[in-house]
């Protein structure tokens, strides 16, 4: 890995001005060297020492980077930076020195019996952040993933990337996932910005966040059109939102007056007390989109023909409004209305709230996106007039309408229907009723003609169409019957049970995470034949080593149960064994091939 | 399905039928048979529309000779939209043999697909648009010059060429044509949707318009004068009938009014000088005409009609213009000295309220302008429009809102009321004058639709008590019934909350409306409201000033905001394009399930004809008690005419008016005995027997005592228990003794047994 060089101010609060100076950092430690030679805040701190690495958001006031050095202690080397890109290159790279130590750290950690093998961290390879996020999410939901992954990954018998080679259809299912969950807007009315008095100047105080921001521009377009036109050609970006903040100001006072003059001398003031044209602009083309039974505007005058000044005038319903103020009068109502039109758009951007700049630009970019899919006005009328007739009709006086509905998606189907038939026995059991038993019971007599005219059909047809291999029938029936006779005798009444719940706990999650493992390692071990290259070789290699490890274990659980389990134990050890046993045959008769090609071949492996 | 009531065959676009909407339309079968007018309550959400939709058209094909029209009035061009939605469903059930032809008809400004004409922003520059391209002058100035230098609507000459084959051209086929369709079959063959629409209603079986269109006088001389008699007319949603026959005799004169009359008159005076120097056999021969009276007006072009006289038009037509006002210039100086004379009197310090019999002897003897000439003020200054030849009336408005007022000044001496005021009553800061002629008698307005057809069916959700508006409106109805709903399970839960949680009570008295307590009680019951209550919720507060403020003050204690962590929040607001747009976005908010609340005002328009039916609104809080405003002198001048003229007491009209509107704005939330809502009546008065026994039977009998004087926390319980019970499945066709849903085979029995129906 490379060596960044790059300029920071060192501080050891947040508060203070900090050092100027250059950080350099390489793969194991970084070095602070200030500007000033004099200066004593020079560091070379060793990464060990490192615990993890905050920063600030991005688009907040500073640029700050803040490498911890013990979580507990809390204490910290905190750099500054001019700007938030140069931040951001120290901080991945960080990230990525600390991860490797930390993983390192964590398998020594857990003191397994393999040795730590280069193999590790050569094969990692440069991963995305994202790819990262998504891995370290999974593995975060799947508790049994988790112990894989612990168990094998870091272990070191299978690298990060075989481990999740295999499941390549679950990360990309995360993929999929994620564009429909763009979060869209806040309930709460952000635009809406309270100004805070310090209680002993006249000064008051607004404060912006880029997602302030990003809510004024979508409910107030022409604050929107403003930014784009003004900033920052006329004045900044500061400027600007001093003007705009003024503006709210006087509004949020009430005081007409003021406001009236203030925007008679300023006019950039006055865009943002005037009434905002585009959105009468837009009320004037949405209203004719409008469901038409809820449309109150059509009612306007359609006394067919009217006449100004009918009807009671002042009887205390109507408010008569003066129209006369040309800074129209911007009520709550409005703006509350506003918000939740907005919200309810969800238009959500695809930029990161960063730059105000971009935003703005995004926005102006998804707005113009909209105009253009509007064009489709035939096909909405449509769907509206369907609408109004499915609305009209009284559902229950006939048979429902077929919907379409959206499938359920069950994340975890066993067990999901496990927790169920679960709930299902415990309600049998609190109701006490519950099914009643149906009674299979059969005499003698009956099943033995039922037998009797089997046979003799059978006799008569002869077995022509078999289902299944009579000899294999006969095998699988003898390996089981062992097993049926024996649990039939021990639990045999309710199905339900299993063998797994009569053992002791720790017998039981050992055997289930033992199951789980030898299924990963022998997916891999499959997988890998035929082996063509060093390094499938290896790794058959290491798959061995721990598939042995794990025959060992499951030898001591059958041998360390006590008497009255060993039978169920070993009858559920036995496949594991079998499958394990199989695998090892197969090493071994690929490896005599093997020894006898590499004479051949005495420079080793098949390239 | 198919079933007979009595001898007729009643046609029923679905499955099932709710018992109450059999009942119903045995009634109403009744009282077609009787020739009479009906007054029928009927809960909302048991498909009133439908039933009545259905029988009628039944009705009307049982008995084909003479036809039987229906006119089918709505409050709104929404609700008419809707109706028109059931109309299509029946439709589609009738058999191929027995189609009808059924349309809505609007203004210009709903129906008129010409670009120009549509680019203009209000509703009467629409129609002075409009004129200007099709009036007959317009069109015979273009028929003269070479095409294209004067310019005409390319849609309407259309039409009228196909008209002139005759009215067989341009009949429309049978079918159900709402306003959207019409525009769109308009453009298709490009005829002028809202000519044809006035033209295809006298064809039409079946027509939807709204109220003005059969009860103000003006507009029911042209729209509604070829009406046979044989009309079943319907007004749907009808209890606030009465206020709207009202508004529609009474007339306001503010300053603005009056300056705009003085510069049309300039105009005006401007006109007739130029049309002395050009061409004065015009005027010489409108002057000739009014000699001979105004019935000949009725051959004037289609484009032409205007509105009609204000007042009842029968009695006016049959005499002659008097002779003082029948020369242009003449004409033109009373109606100087009639503003001059409103101008004066605007300039008072003090209210003051006259009966018209003293005004017009004031209007005689200050401006010398006597009674007679006063009632013919409007037909005049028509006449005198025509002739001048004037297209643009949007410019003109003023001058006929004063000739309009002189009309009716002039003709009726009771049940009106003049009232100046010199300013607002709750503004008196601002000097704003008007002077308001101001009907009582809601009687005057609806008496000829009594008298010209012979069936008049008034229906509403909410009519209690129903024998108050036989009184109101001065008809004898043959059949007048109060249904109330079978219901399948309790699916409306109907609350009064006294309290807040602090056990202080709520209120909107006006002594207690403004306290922050009671403010911060409102606001809790919402919060919890909001977290426990799934989907829509509505709010209905008694005024817009009061909502604003409200509205504020949660803002301003973080109660809005804790309140927008569960529901987005959307306000109707006095303009009708913002809250037509946030009612849209509710919607949508409700359907995609993030949930919303509402806040709107109990007399305002979203209250008057939107539902929030189903997941639209599971919940509907009226915050107080809809009082109209008691210190307008309106409402007292009209109280003090009903105590003298219906012996009905201020009180009483008070709280029956306030509790209508109230169960009107509750009603809303239920759409069928499939839907379930709950309502909150949110003030301790509601716990008073003499409000609460106004409400409509359906809500009481479901009103049970315990839920009489709640608290917030009790209401909460009580809702997430209602929700919970109404999770649970239930069967639809209800059970035991009474059943709740008929299918074709139960109606046959009952057929059979008619003794034993109910």
């Amino acid at each position: 890995m490379a060596v960044i060089n790059m300029a920071a101010k060192y501080k050891t609060t947040v508060k203070e001005p900090g050092t100027p100076g250059v950080l350099r950092m390489s793969e194991d430690k970084f070095i602070f060297v200030p500007n000033d030679p004099r200066s004593a805040m020079k560091l070379n701190v060793n990464f060990r020492n490192i615990k993890g690495h905050k920063f600030s958001k991005d688009g907040s006031k500073q640029a700050l980077l803040n490498l911890t050095q013990d979580s507990e202690k809390g204490g910290g080397y905190i750099f500054e930076f001019d700007n938030f890109s140069d931040r951001n290159v120290c901080r991945d790279f960080v990230g990525k020195v600390l991860g490797k130590f930390q993983a390192v750290t964590s398998s020594r950690q857990n003191e397994q019996p393999v040795p730590e093998k280069p193999a590790a961290t050569v094969h990692s390879e440069q991963l995305s952040t994202t790819e990262m996020e998504r891995r370290m999410k999974l593995l975060w939901e799947d508790s049994e993933l988790q112990k894989l992954h612990k168990q094998f990954v870091i272990g070191g018998v299978l690298t990060e990337s075989e481990f999740w080679a295999t499941r390549k259809s679950l990360l990309d299912d995360v993929v999929q996932r994620t564009p429909k969950q763009r979060a869209g807007f806040r309930s709460a009315m952000l635009a809406d910005v309270r100004p805070s008095t310090d209680g002993r100047t006249n000064k008051v105080t607004f404060s912006l966040t880029p997602e302030i921001i990003h809510q004024i521009f979508a409910e107030k377009p022409a604050v929107h059109r403003a930014f784009l036109n003004f900033v920052p050609i006329k004045m900044t970006e500061k400027d600007f939102w001093t003007k705009y903040c003024r503006a709210e100001y006087l509004h949020r006072t009430k005081n007409s007056v003021a406001a009236a003059a203030e925007a008679a001398e300023d006019e950039e003031l006055a865009v943002f007390l005037k009434h905002d044209d585009i959105l009468a602009n837009e009320a004037r083309c949405k209203i004719r989109r409008v469901d038409p039974t809820l449309d109150m505007e059509a009612d306007l005058g359609d006394d067919y023909i009217h006449l100004p000044d009918h009807g009671i005038l002042r009887d205390g319903s109507k408010e008569t409004a003066d129209a006369e103020n040309e800074l129209a009068r911007r009520t709550l109502s409005q703006d509350l209305n506003r918000h939740a039109t907005v919200v309810l758009e969800g238009r959500a951007l695809d930029v990161e709230l960063g730059d105000t700049r971009t935003a703005a630009e995004a926005l102006a970019r998804s707005k113009q996106a909209e105009l253009c899919t509007e064009t489709s006005d035939e096909k909405t009328n449509q769907e509206r007039l369907e609408k109004v007739s499915r609305m009209t009709e009284i559902e229950d006086l006939q048979a429902p309408h077929s919907l379409p509905y959206a499938p359920l998606c069950i994340k975890d189907p066993r067990e999901y229907f496990d927790s169920q038939q679960a709930n299902a026995v415990k309600a049998l059991g609190d109701t006490g009723a519950g099914i009643k038993p149906v009674d299979f019971s059969l005499k003698t007599e009956e099943a033995y003609t039922y037998l009797l005219e089997q046979i003799s059909e059978v006799k008569v047809r002869g077995l022509n169409n078999l289902v299944v291999q009579p000899e294999a029938t006969l095998k699988v029936l003898n390996g089981l019957n062992p097993y049926l006779s024996s649990t039939k005798y021990h639990l045999g009444k309710k199905p339900q049970e299993c063998v797994l719940d009569m053992l002791p706990n720790r017998t039981k999650d050992e055997l289930l995470h033992h199951w789980t493992s030898i299924q990963e390692l022998l997916r891999h071990f499959w997988s890998s034949y035929p082996i063509t290259t060093a390094y499938l070789y290896n790794k058959v290699l290491r798959l061995k080593d721990a598939m042995t490890h794990i025959y060992h274990k499951l030898q001591e659980i059958k041998e360390a149960v006590q008497s009255d389990f060993r039978h169920q134990v070993s009858l559920l050890v036995q496949p594991m064994l079998q499958a394990l046993d199989a695998a090892f045959a197969h090493y071994d008769t690929e490896q005599q091939k093997q020894s006898t090609k590499s004479g051949n071949k005495p420079n080793g492996f098949v390239q | 399905m198919k079933f007979q009531i009595e001898d007729v065959t009643v046609y029923f676009p679905y499955d099932y039928i709710y018992p109450e909407q059999y009942e119903y339309m045995v009634e109403l079968k009744r009282a077609l048979d009787a020739r009479g007018h009906c007054l029928l309550e009927m809960p909302t959400g048991t498909g009133k529309t439908v039933a009545l939709l259905s029988l009628i058209t039944s009705y009307a094909l049982a008995r084909p000779s003479p036809p039987l029209k229906l006119l089918y009035c709505t409050r709104t061009v929404h609700e008419m939209e809707k109706t028109l939605a059931e109309l299509r469903l029946l439709h589609s059930h009738l058999p191929p043999t027995h189609r009808s032809l059924a349309l809505g008809l609007s203004s210009r400004k709903n129906l008129c697909v010409n670009p120009y004409v549509l680019s203009s922003a209000s509703r009467d520059s629409v129609d002075s648009a409009c004129r200007r391209l099709t009036a007959s002058w317009v069109r015979a100035a273009a028929a003269e010059q070479p095409p294209g230098a004067v310019p005409t609507c390319s849609f309407f000459e259309s039409y009228d060429r196909a008209a002139s084959s005759g009215p067989d051209a341009v009949l429309l086929p049978p079918g159900v044509y709402t306003l959207g369709d019409l525009r769109a079959l308009g453009r298709e063959k490009g005829w002028c949707p809202y000519f044809l629409a006035r033209q295809m209603i006298r064809y039409a079986n079946v027509v939807v318009y709204s109220y003005q269109y059969l009860l103000d006088p003006k507009v029911a001389g042209i729209i509604s004068r070829e009406m046979q008699r044989e009309c079943v007319v319907v007004f749907d949603e009808a209890h606030n009938i009465d206020n709207v026959c009202i508004e529609a005799l009474s007339v306001s004169v503010r300053r603005q009014t009056l300056d705009g009359a003085t510069r049309n008159l300039h105009r005006m005076a401007q006109e007739i000088d130029r049309f002395k120097a050009t061409d004065a056999s015009r005027l010489r021969a409108e002057y000739n005409r009014l000699v001979e009276g105004l019935a000949q007006r009725g051959n004037l072009a289609l484009t032409d009609a205007w509105l009609s006289n204000p007042a009842l038009p029968d009695d006016i037509l049959k005499e002659a213009v008097p002779g003082n006002i029948r020369r242009a210039e003449h004409f033109l100086s009373v109606l100087r000295r009639l503003v001059q004379y409103l101008k004066g009197r605007l300039q008072t310090e003090n209210v003051e309220t006259e009966r018209p019999v003293d005004f017009v002897a004031s209007v005689s003897s200050q401006a010398g302008i006597d009674q007679k000439m006063l009632r013919f003020c409007y037909d005049r200054l028509h006449s005198l429009m025509l002739t001048l030849e004037i297209t643009d009336t949007d410019e003109f408005l003023h001058i006929q809102t004063i000739c309009d007022f002189a009309t009716l000044v002039g003709t009726y001496m009771q049940g009106f009321s003049i009232i100046i005021e010199p300013f607002d009553e709750r503004m008196p800061h601002i000097p704003d004058p008007v002077l308001q002629l101001s009907c009582h008698d809601a009687s005057l307005a609806i008496k000829p639709v009594f008298d010209r057809f012979q069936s008049v069916i008034i229906t509403s959700g909410t009519l209690s008590p129903i024998d108050l508006y036989p009184r109101l409106l001065n008809f004898n109805p043959v059949i007048s019934r109060s249904f109330t709903m079978s219901l399948t399970r309790d699916c409306i839960c109907p609350m009064v909350l006294t309290r807040g949680s602090d056990q202080l009570p709520v209120s909107t008295k006006f002594d207690m409306r403004s306290d922050p307590g009671v403010v911060r009680n409102y606001g809790r019951l919402l919060l919890e409201m909001v977290a426990a209550v799934p989907d829509g919720i509505v709010c209905f507060f008694v005024s817009y000033s009061y909502m604003d403020g409200i509205v504020n003050s949660w803002n301003e204690m973080g109660i809005l905001q804790d309140v927008m962590q569960h529901k987005l929040v959307f306000i109707e607001t006095q303009d009708v394009v913002e809250t037509t747009l946030a009612l849209d976005n509710y919607r949508r908010a409700c359907d995609c399930g993030r949930g919303a609340v509402f806040f709107s005002v109990a007399r305002g328009k979203v209250a008057e004809g939107i539902d929030f039916d189903r997941h639209y609104g599971r919940l509907v809080i009226m915050f107080g008690v809809p009082f109209q405003y008691t210190l307008s002198r309106i409402l007292i001048a009209r109280l003090e005419y009903l105590r003298n003229t219906f012996q009905i007491k201020e009180g009483d009209f008070l709280t029956f008016d306030a509790l209508r509107q109230a169960a009107q704005c509750v009603g809303r939330v239920i759409r069928s005995k499939a839907d379930y809502g709950m309502m909150i009546f949110a003030d301790k008065r509601y716990s008073r027997h003499d409000k609460r026994s106004k409400l409509p039977g359906w809500i009481l009998s479901h009103l049970h005592d315990a839920h009489l004087n709640l608290s917030t926390d009790m209401a909460l319980h009580i809702a997430r228990e209602f929700l919970r019970r109404m999770a649970q499945p239930y069967d639809k066709a209800g059970t035991g003794g009474r059943k709740t849903l008929l299918s074709q085979e139960d109606l046959e029995k009952m057929g059979e047994d008619p003794m034993n129906m109910f």
